[in-house]
């Protein structure tokens, strides 16, 4: 048995932290969370949040497994098989998981308990379904007191999509530039001015942020109440319903309906992309430049899990609502290969980098290479060199010839020629990381799709 | 912007604001269920359902 590792991003919580053993990650409980957890169990909050599907689900070992003081359980959560930020989520992604923020909260006041902390930190997604997986985030109701996480919603969750409700753009970038949430004060200048006519975000955000902080703070007694409360995540939580991401239709995310002009050509690749597919194996998968998924579920239905990026939120979202409705094992994410999220957060460790975060058995790269050959001018070989250490078995990727409508689009755009932009720099370039099964071009000769295998 | 937030835990400072806030969203639901209430009592009509239903449907 080797020693165990804490997590780097579980150090602020005193009720205990997060490890790492022999390829599980635990849960440490200090002493000074035994009542909490007591309440959490016994009054049936667990539970009944479990059973909701809301709530990660663990068991409970009696064993101090990560040998540190003031131990008083340790947890085996069910293992996540990826992790991803609030700023690699579309916008109904972010507002699921706010909701879920708000049902779990109004639950465990049913409970006795309450949540002492609302952040996206608290929740993944499990493909298409987001499940609060902090199990320490429960502490005992106190129905004289607000709720302590009741400005840490406002920033996380509520700030993010108001702004991206009015602005109709998805500005997930803003979260990474504001990891901790999107303070009161800034979301007060960034909202539109109509915004101070809409209740939600005139009374959560614009008078919030005229009621300076700290005024307040401490423990002084209020005269607040369970019912005032209930009728503060009430208020959130229809709000946050009527939300939505206005311009919902962008370039990609109507690629396939409209641009290509034959559904012809798609039912063709996706043939040849099943045959290909055939010849590989394994569980992971990777979907570069995914769109709104349509290649991420023949993935899934040969049985890989599948993580599909792409850099356009509106696609993304587009593919999230669909799963929602027809369920596979993808987990959309809004990703930009040629600016992946980095590692942020204390030491940077706490938030990891998308490119270090996982290897795929299979990276698929479908109308990827000349948007960033072309279009970033990011050379063939760094290509093949990036995507190497994702790939842990195969590479599935196609190339676009420079006849190609698309190609040429993008070349009259541009004063360089990109005369490196060719078959053979491609062959070349892929071939020093990998080794070439089969290549197939679709019949207009224009695009052939390539089967790699990692060297 | 104002540095104090350097200082303050992300939960408290939002004490006061809740106490407004719940007292808005209070007299709101209390005016809007009056109003269902005058309206059904004048229609009497099953079908009409308070907002908070529909939202939910």
């Amino acid at each position: 048995m080797s020693d165990p590792t804490n997590h780097p991003a579980s150090y602020k919580d005193p009720a205990g932290f997060v490890f790492w053993l022999d390829g599980k990650f635990y849960r440490h409980i200090n002493s000074i969370y035994e009542p909490s957890y007591r309440q959490l169990i016994d009054s049936g909050l667990y539970t009944a949040l479990v059973q909701q599907n809301r709530l990660i689900r663990h068991t409970e070992l009696g064993e101090n497994l990560s040998k540190k003081e003031s131990f008083y359980k340790t947890l085996l959560p069910e293992q996540l098989s990826f992790v991803s930020y609030a700023y690699e989520w579309s916008f109904d992604m972010l507002k699921d998981a706010a909701l879920l923020t708000l049902q779990v909260c109004r639950e465990a006041i049913g409970y006795g308990m309450i949540l002492k902390d609302a952040t996206p930190s608290n929740i993944q997604f499990i493909h298409n379904h987001p499940l609060f997986v902090d199990t320490l985030s429960f502490q005992l109701y106190n129905p004289a007191q607000p709720w302590i996480a009741y400005r840490q919603f406002c920033e996380e969750f509520l700030a993010p999509l108001l702004i991206g409700h009015y602005t109709g753009t998805w500005v997930n970038n803003l979260l990474l530039a504001y990891p901790n949430g999107i303070p009161v004060e800034v979301a007060a200048r960034l909202l539109p001015f109509k915004s101070k006519w809409n209740l939600l975000s005139s009374l959560h955000i614009h008078l919030q942020a005229r009621v300076k902080a700290g005024d307040h703070a401490g423990k002084q007694t209020t005269n607040f109440s369970r019912q005032k409360l209930l009728n503060i995540l009430d208020h959130l939580s229809k709000g946050i319903q009527s939300l939505q991401n206005r311009r919902d239709k962008t370039t990609w995310s109507d690629y396939y309906d409209n641009t290509i002009k034959s559904q012809e050509y798609l039912k063709e690749k996706k043939i040849l992309f099943t045959r290909l597919l055939e010849q590989t194996t394994g569980q992971s998968a990777l979907d570069l430049g995914a769109n709104a998924g349509a290649f991420s579920r023949l993935l899934a239905e040969k049985g890989y899990e599948v993580v599909a990026c792409d850099f356009d939120g509106a696609a993304v979202n587009q593919l999230y609502l669909q799963l929602k409705k027809e369920p596979q094992r993808i987990l959309p994410l809004v990703i930009d290969i040629s600016n992946p999220s980095p590692a942020i957060g204390w030491d940077n460790q706490e938030k990891t980098a998308f490119l270090q975060r996982k290897q795929y058995d299979l990276v698929v790269a479908l109308a990827l290479v000349h948007h960033l050959v072309i279009g970033k001018n990011v050379s063939l070989q760094q290509l093949a060199d990036t995507l190497y250490p994702l790939c842990n078995k195969f590479l599935l990727i196609e190339w676009v010839e420079r006849e190609d409508e698309k190609v040429k689009i993008l070349l009259q755009r541009k004063e360089l020629d990109y005369a490196n932009y060719n078959k053979t720099a491609f062959e070349r370039g892929f071939a020093t990381r990998f080794e070439l099964i089969t290549s197939q071009a679709l019949s207009d000769g224009l695009r052939i799709l390539y089967l790699w295998r990692k060297k | 912007m104002s540095n104090i937030f350097l200082y303050v835990d992300p939960g408290s400072g939002s004490y006061l604001i809740q106490m407004i806030i719940a007292a808005v969203v209070g007299a709101l639901f209390y005016f809007k269920n009056l109003w269902w209430r005058f309206k059904s009592f004048f229609t009497k009509s099953k079908q009409d359902k308070p907002e908070k239903d529909k939202l939910h449907e």
